[in-house]
């Protein structure tokens, strides 16, 4: 494989992929390496304005990727602009400047969180391509783990993070073990069934208080301000680190077996292996926001951590674009907010949210923000 | 021209700053206290449940408060000052609630007298105890939510321990041998299953003889009633809601059990009636406080809410309707909505009339006298069979 540029994989048309997977194993390191140095070669020359390349070869590969060959708008290369990260930070930064009542704190506080949730959800989802549809169980055995230890053993909820995160792997690789060895469909039922079990046990288990659950956990920050900031800077990071995992060796690696399994595996990516680390990673992510959720909330119950929990955080990522970080943060947002703004309309709140959710996905089938790495055509 | 970074973020934090000017920032003066306010409406602030599962419960609680609040204004208020109901959805979820007591308190309410769910409820407690709130909760009665001992908290419905006690009493009363419980393993129906299981644990009276968790929303149970019935229990006492206690009671007596059944407060409505058919639901008990219809006395309420709103009242309409009597009564009293003030006449309060009788508060801020009662379903109607007094 050394003839293979670090950046190839995705940058490889589709056809090209599959046709790699379908030879022989003899003659698969020429024809890859050729095929993809073909497709490489005039993306890595324009760089960040590959869409505006010429081309005949070019176009229809593009078009067959977005469903659209226009050349970029305006409004697409402000979204393309690196400084938007820095921006949606200031903004977050300066909003309770704007308005910092109780109520306001609270609704962005809770969005800084589900933020965090998508973001790792992103990683499993939106960059490796595995339909997690009980993302939500890592959520409640952060919340879970940093409350018991917080009530029980009087520990400030700072102390229980090293064991927030310990206990976050270890449940990723207990339930992300035997099923990622399954496919699409099958992948998604089993994720289905252990977030269920993950609620059920805490319904069940008398260490987690039962129906009624943990509550009188101590807060991160005096003030609601001061754990808005801290929940802020958390979450940025987080999703800055989403961000850099999505462009380093093993994020290119995640994207690769989400286009085509096959061809990666013959590529030299130990799929397994690979699915494995983008399962924990996000499991880490769901469980530190999980001990987010509970210093915001200060009880932690069952209830919070239902199927329709992890169906919206699902909808965020594919809402704002899958893969995409600065889409997966605008759909987490728009998630989180759309049910407070309409919160005046009491018993259409949630239908109105119903038919908005879909409008979006009818007039914006890829995503708010959709992904264009810049190393795809 | 193509905006420079720097320019997008520098106009950006520009804007932002301008918004400060609107004074609910950081920047913005705070609100200067309670010193202007002498003419201004009390607020009371309810959260309930007008989305999600419980949402059928929401209009009969806070029509029955909008209808305590026209009466009070209609006699020319609290202290010269008009009162004004807020309401705000919870969802009967704990984020939702949490950011609905926020937005309550944002809005400046006083004193709050809402909280159906205990688990949505739980989370608002230090929410309003920052802000220095009272809380009157009318319906949530988990027993952690006076747990914390907080000292703004106060319930005016019957605990899960008190509807223990009226069960164990009914059984005794009624010469049961061996009890079988069943709960549906949410936070209230298995905690008075609990507690009634430690009542009957003591020397004398009824022997449990299983206790048996079922999952809600199920529509075949013949797997719990087997177990059930192996044990040959002469009483059946279910914990949860309607829904599965109209199927209990029906597969029960198509199984052919013979002995009483009797249902906790969330089975307590005509559905019950519906979904196990006349015949099973006939002389199935229940423990309930009271409502509008075993209340006498209460025609005359019952007619102005019918007036008012069209329909009947419902669960906890008169469990609204008194916290809101109750929250004027104290502001009354204490000169002022002060919290801290507010929270000692509520203590003081001894003989205030209520649906549920005179109310005292106990030291952890529950009802001294529980007020259940046993009803029982007679031609297919939920009727008063003994008021336990």
């Amino acid at each position: 494989m050394t003839g293979v540029p670090d950046t190839t994989p995705e940058g490889a048309p589709e056809d090209t992929v599959r046709s790699t997977a379908a030879d022989t194993a003899e003659s698969t390191d020429g024809s890859a390496t050729a095929g993809v140095a073909r497709a490489a070669a005039p993306n890595e020359a324009t760089g960040e304005t590959a869409n505006e390349a010429p081309g005949p070869a070019r176009k229809t590969a593009e078009v067959r990727r977005r469903g659209a060959g226009r050349p970029p708008t305006r409004a697409s290369r402000l979204l393309q602009n690196r400084w938007a990260g820095l921006a949606g930070l200031l903004l977050a930064l300066l909003a309770p400047f704007v308005d910092a009542t109780p109520y306001a704190l609270s609704v962005m506080t809770s969005a800084a969180i589900f933020v965090m949730l998508a973001a790792g959800l992103n990683i499993v989802v939106g960059y490796c391509g595995l339909l997690d549809l009980g993302y939500v169980a890592f959520f409640a055995v952060g919340a879970y783990t940093s409350g018991v230890l917080a009530t029980r053993l009087d520990l400030p909820l700072v102390a229980t993070v090293p064991v927030v995160i310990v206990v976050t792997v270890v449940a990723g690789v207990v339930i992300g073990a035997p099923t990622l060895r399954l496919r699409s469909d099958y992948l998604a039922i089993v994720t289905l069934g252990f977030g269920e079990i993950i609620r059920i046990t805490a319904n069940n288990l008398d260490v987690t208080g039962g129906p009624s659950g943990i509550y009188g956990i101590p807060g991160l920050a005096g003030s609601p301000v001061a754990f808005y900031y801290l929940t802020v800077v958390v979450v940025a990071l987080a999703v800055l680190g989403a961000a850099r995992l999505g462009r380093s060796r093993i994020g290119r690696a995640w994207r690769f077996v989400r286009e085509d399994e096959d061809a990666a595996e013959a590529m030299g990516v130990h799929t397994y292996r690979v699915k494995l680390a983008a399962y924990i990673a996000g499991a880490v992510w769901g469980g530190l926001a999980g001990v987010l959720f509970a210093a915001h909330l200060s009880a932690i119950s069952p209830g919070s951590f239902t199927f329709l929990q992890s169906a919206l955080v699902l909808m965020a990522v594919v809402l704002g674009g899958m893969g995409s970080v600065p889409g997966v943060v605008i759909g987490a947002i728009v998630i989180s907010i759309l049910p407070e703004i309409l919160r005046d309309l009491a018993d259409y709140r949630f239908f109105l949210f119903g038919v908005l959710l879909i409008a979006v996905m009818l007039l914006r089938p890829q995503g708010l923000w959709p992904a264009r790495s810049k190393e795809v055509p | 021209m193509r905006a420079t970074p720097l320019t997008s973020i520098a106009s950006l934090a520009a804007v932002a700053l301008l918004a400060t000017g609107c004074g609910q920032g950081l920047l913005g003066g705070g609100d200067g206290g309670d010193t202007a306010k002498t003419n201004e409406p009390i607020v009371l602030g309810m959260l309930i449940p007008q989305s999600g599962s419980e949402a059928a419960i929401g209009p009969y609680m806070s029509n029955a408060a909008q209808l305590a609040v026209d009466e009070i204004n209609a006699k020319g208020g609290v202290l010269g000052r008009k009162l004004e109901l807020k309401t705000a959805d919870d969802a009967c979820d704990a984020q939702s609630a949490a950011a609905g007591a926020n937005k309550l308190v944002t809005e400046g309410v006083d004193v709050s007298v809402g909280g159906y769910c205990s688990g949505a409820t739980l989370p608002t407690l230090p929410i309003f105890g920052k802000a220095n709130i009272p809380m009157i909760i009318p319906a949530a009665n988990s027993q952690e939510l006076v747990d914390q001992k907080l000292k703004h908290v106060f319930l005016i419905n019957g605990t899960g321990t008190q509807q223990a006690a009226a069960a164990e009493k009914w059984m005794t009363k009624q010469g049961a041998k061996s009890v079988a419980l069943m709960h549906d393993n949410t936070s209230y129906s298995k905690d008075i299953a609990l507690r009634t299981q430690a009542l009957l644990d003591a020397p004398g009276g009824a022997d449990t003889a299983l206790i048996e968790a079922v999952t809600p929303k199920e529509s075949d149970y013949s797997a719990n009633i087997t177990n059930v019935l192996a044990k040959k229990p002469d009483f059946v006492y279910w914990t949860g809601y309607f829904q599965e206690g109209g199927l209990i009671a029906r597969q029960l007596r198509q199984a052919g059990y013979k002995g009483s059944i009797m249902v906790g407060d969330g089975s307590v409505s005509p559905k019950l009636v519906e979904i196990a058919g006349p015949e099973a639901a006939e002389g199935v008990y229940a423990t309930m406080t009271q409502t509008p219809d075993t209340l006498e006395g209460a025609e005359g309420w019952i007619e102005a809410y019918k007036k008012k709103f069209g329909t009947e009242p419902g669960p906890y309409s008169n469990q609204a309707y008194d916290a809101v009597r109750l929250a004027a009564e104290a502001v009354g009293k204490a000169g002022g909505t002060d919290g801290a003030k507010v929270i000692a006449a509520l203590e003081a309060i001894d003989g205030f009339q209520m649906f549920s009788g005179p109310l005292k508060f106990t030291p952890e801020h529950t009802l001294s006298n529980g007020g259940f009662q046993i009803l029982v379903v007679k031609d297919g109607k939920i009727t008063l069979q003994d008021s336990l007094k």
